[in-house]
């Protein structure tokens, strides 16, 4: 009976490895079935100027997925919607893309003319200096007419209806922005939240956006990038979460910092409720150096040692 | 005259599968790594190369990547355990003759390797870009090494199976499963199935293959040159089943960030982080049996190379895990930092094991001193330093595209800062395709310049006894 005292071992070895399989392959084939969604790309709506899926078919062929993803994260600002489970069912071989030499396509269907996208497989350099993207000059025509209209097929099933928009990971479409709303205690159409907003106003935002929130702070007069100023109508736009997007993640490029590393939540909400407040139907106009607030030096008193050393032991 | 056409091409002289295998190796390795290298080139340079498709960077890098893994580490480990199954077991091979079919099958696939992907015929899945028919091949070829090295294995002349054979044994049964999985030649899955399938071939011909083979090897190798005993067998039988446990979920923390089911994440990451144990049960036994003899390692450039992969283990080990959580693939995935991490293990570890194992196997095969030492002193110092350069160069890269990604820099921006790092990694590049080279020269001057045969009947006794 006992003559392969390795029985056990292969034994063990088969099992573990048909368990694994079973696990994280077989079964999320069965389990993981999305429903297609019309947020999905459609191949048919630019089909006079070429033919999308064979320039899918291209795509793969010249290897674009090496260095451009097609999957837009939570943390992508500026990529457009965010993807959805359904989105991909149609697409196969996967395309998901592992590194970002170059930008994320998922939503790139619209961002630049054919021309423009013809030109840059062409001569990339020619239309975007400094890029470093392989040259594609040897396809064909043929083969250039259905990628590019590959190219603007995608993204074309997730549309954007608004201008301004906070990005997913802040709105109710996403789990954490529902969590978002969910911890938020603050009613931001109070007034009471508006004054409470008012002073964290004063303490963190006046000295660049100005006391009225006009951009006209003090410290607007260095500024190369000039603080917003919150009388534009344009803002009227914003929703709270755009606003507590803004707050939260600041502006890149500009000296906006990431309030979201200093203030609490809480802060943040009090903030949205005053800034909401602040939009007026005519733009008060900043553009001289006179309408900035200003401060005037004042001389401190000379304080004794024990005002300022209060446990210095003199009394 | 039918008999001499066999023996040729068919050679039933002992030791020869072996030998042609590691040969057949280093010949891809040069064409792999010097695709590679232009790639790298290309990164600095656009336009050096106009309108060949052949040449465009994505077909290099499909060549490069297929060339490197089925071609040269494949080959070279399959070359390795022919030459180190039998010496396990006291015996000959199996079959000689089915090892050099299976040879010549291999080389036939590169071959069609070579024209396919540098024409862009690819099935356009990451890792498993070769056409159907030479996934056929390849699992045709694998199928035959499994029936050579179980045979060898089942005719075996002593009783224990030493713990190089489990993992040898283990990884010629499930990677040729993994990869008829991973081809999905018959299937067109749903994308996202699709990329869960793809990462569960693209990191387990990783982890059920190069990791596998390649420790088996170090520990087959550092017992043999340090003429030391193995540290511990029972932290051994830990580190096997360890592997064979945690590693083949690990897959989905290639995707963790796309919409695929959260339980399949978990369940990735969780198998990367268990992946620690057994990493390092493996390197405790690895440095502990290296006690009292790391001086050797001035002296004995095989072991050097060993070593030194082993060292370049534990730092890729090291960095997998905490890239599979959340919060650092978070920031770090879509950047160079993972081109860097995947040199580490490809090149750093398994390159320097499989090279270090070509070092050994040659002269016991052949009985023929290595040429020049010198040569295998450059080789090692170009191909060392040339890697750490291209691994510190593209981790910088990576932080630097990873911050660019995390703060909403746009892309035309952040790629402008990271050039000079594309040009030290071309740098690199030329280091170690140089390195290979002088590997290639010393090897041709040993087995084909003039040199008195003398070791051969010795060693060749010692693989029969």
């Amino acid at each position: 009976m006992n003559s392969n005292p390795y029985r056990i071992g292969s034994f063990a070895v088969f099992t573990t490895f048909i368990i694994i399989i079973f696990s994280t392959v077989l079964m999320p084939m069965v389990l993981f079935q999305p429903k297609p969604t019309d947020t999905r790309n459609n191949y048919n709506l630019e089909s006079s100027a070429g033919d999308a899926l064979r320039g899918r078919q291209i795509y793969v062929r010249e290897g674009c997925f090496y260095c451009h993803s097609q999957f837009t994260r939570l943390q992508d600002r500026g990529y457009g919607p965010l993807v959805k489970a359904g989105d991909f069912v149609y697409e196969a071989p996967h395309v998901l893309g592992t590194a970002r030499t170059g930008p994320d396509l998922t939503n790139e269907g619209g961002r630049f003319p054919s021309q423009w996208q013809k030109a840059h497989l062409i001569e990339p350099r020619a239309v975007k200096p400094g890029s470093i993207m392989p040259s594609f000059s040897y396809l064909s025509d043929r083969d250039m007419n259905d990628l590019v209209c590959y190219i603007q097929t995608l993204g074309n099933g997730r549309t954007v209806t608004a201008y301004v928009e906070a990005p997913d990971e802040y709105m109710p479409s996403t789990p954490s922005g529902q969590a978002l709303l969910a911890r938020r205690h603050v009613d931001t159409n109070s007034d009471a939240a508006s004054n409470a907003g008012r002073g964290i106003f004063t303490q963190n935002c006046a000295a660049c956006h100005g006391l009225e929130g006009w951009g006209n702070g003090p410290n607007s007069i260095t500024l190369e990038k000039k603080p917003a100023n919150f009388s534009r109508p344009f803002y009227k736009q914003y929703s709270d979460q755009m606003w507590f997007y803004r707050i939260s993640e600041g502006v890149p490029g500009t000296r906006m910092p990431r309030f979201g590393e200093t203030l609490t939540e809480e802060q943040r909400w009090y903030l949205v409720a005053y800034l909401k407040s602040l939009p007026q139907d005519k733009e008060v106009t900043i553009n001289s150096l006179a309408q900035l607030n200003k401060i005037t030096p004042t001389k401190l008193p000379v304080l004794t040692k024990q005002e300022w050393e209060p446990h210095s032991g003199g009394h | 005259m039918q008999s001499s056409f066999i023996d040729k091409f068919l050679s039933n002289e002992p030791g020869s599968a072996s030998r042609n295998f590691l040969l057949s190796a280093l010949w891809w390795s040069l064409w792999a790594m010097g695709a590679g290298l232009i790639a790298g080139i290309e990164f600095s340079a656009p336009d050096l190369i106009h309108n060949i498709p052949q040449l465009s960077m994505p077909h290099l890098r499909m060549w490069h990547v297929n060339g490197v893994a089925i071609g040269w580490l494949s080959m070279a480990y399959v070359g390795s355990i022919y030459y180190m199954v039998p010496s396990l077991c006291k015996n000959k091979l199996w079959s000689e003759r089915l090892g050099n079919f299976t040879m010549w099958a291999w080389n036939i696939v590169m071959i069609g390797a070579f024209a396919n992907l540098l024409n862009g015929n690819t099935e356009g899945r990451e890792y498993a870009e070769l056409p159907a028919l030479l996934d056929y091949m390849v699992v045709i070829a694998l199928i035959t090494i499994a029936v050579n090295v179980y045979g060898t294995v089942a005719t075996r002349n002593v009783k224990k199976l030493y713990v190089s054979l489990w993992y040898f044994l283990g990884s010629m049964f499930w990677f040729p499963l993994v990869y008829i999985i991973g081809q999905r030649t018959f299937v067109a899955l749903p994308g996202l199935n699709d990329g869960i399938v793809g990462w569960f071939y693209g990191h387990n011909i990783l982890g059920m293959w190069f990791t596998t083979m390649g420790v088996g090897m170090m520990y087959y190798l550092l017992p043999r040159l340090t003429k030391a005993p193995l540290y511990s067998h029972g932290l051994s039988m830990l580190g096997f089943w360890g592997i064979a446990l945690f590693y083949a979920p690990t897959g989905t923390h290639h995707i963790t960030q796309s919409p695929v089911p959260e339980w399949l994440k978990a369940i990735a990451i969780i198998s990367s982080i268990f992946l620690f144990v057994p990493v390092i049960t493996v390197l405790t036994n690895f440095f502990m049996t290296m006690k009292g003899k790391w001086g050797l390692v001035a002296s004995d450039m095989t072991l050097r190379f060993a070593i030194t992969s082993a060292g370049f283990y534990l730092i890729t080990c090291m960095q997998g895990p905490f890239q599979a959580t959340r919060w650092v693939n978070w920031y770090l995935h879509f950047s160079q930092w993972v081109v860097g991490h995947a040199h580490l293990a490809l090149l750093g570890t398994f390159s320097f094991i499989s090279t270090s194992a070509f070092y050994y196997v040659m002269p016991r095969l052949t009985g023929r001193d290595w040429y020049s030492m010198g040569l295998i002193r450059s080789h090692y110092w170009l191909k060392f330093l040339g890697f750490l350069l291209m691994m510190i160069s593209l981790t910088i890269a990576g932080l630097i595209q990873a911050a660019g990604w995390a703060f909403g820099m746009p892309v035309d921006q952040w790629s402008l800062q990271i050039r000079p790092y594309w040009f030290l990694r071309a740098i690199s590049g030329v280091m170690i395709v140089l390195g290979q080279f002088i590997f290639a020269y010393n090897v041709y001057k040993t087995l084909y310049g003039k040199q008195v045969e003398t070791k051969k009947s010795a060693s060749m006794e010692a693989i029969k006894a």
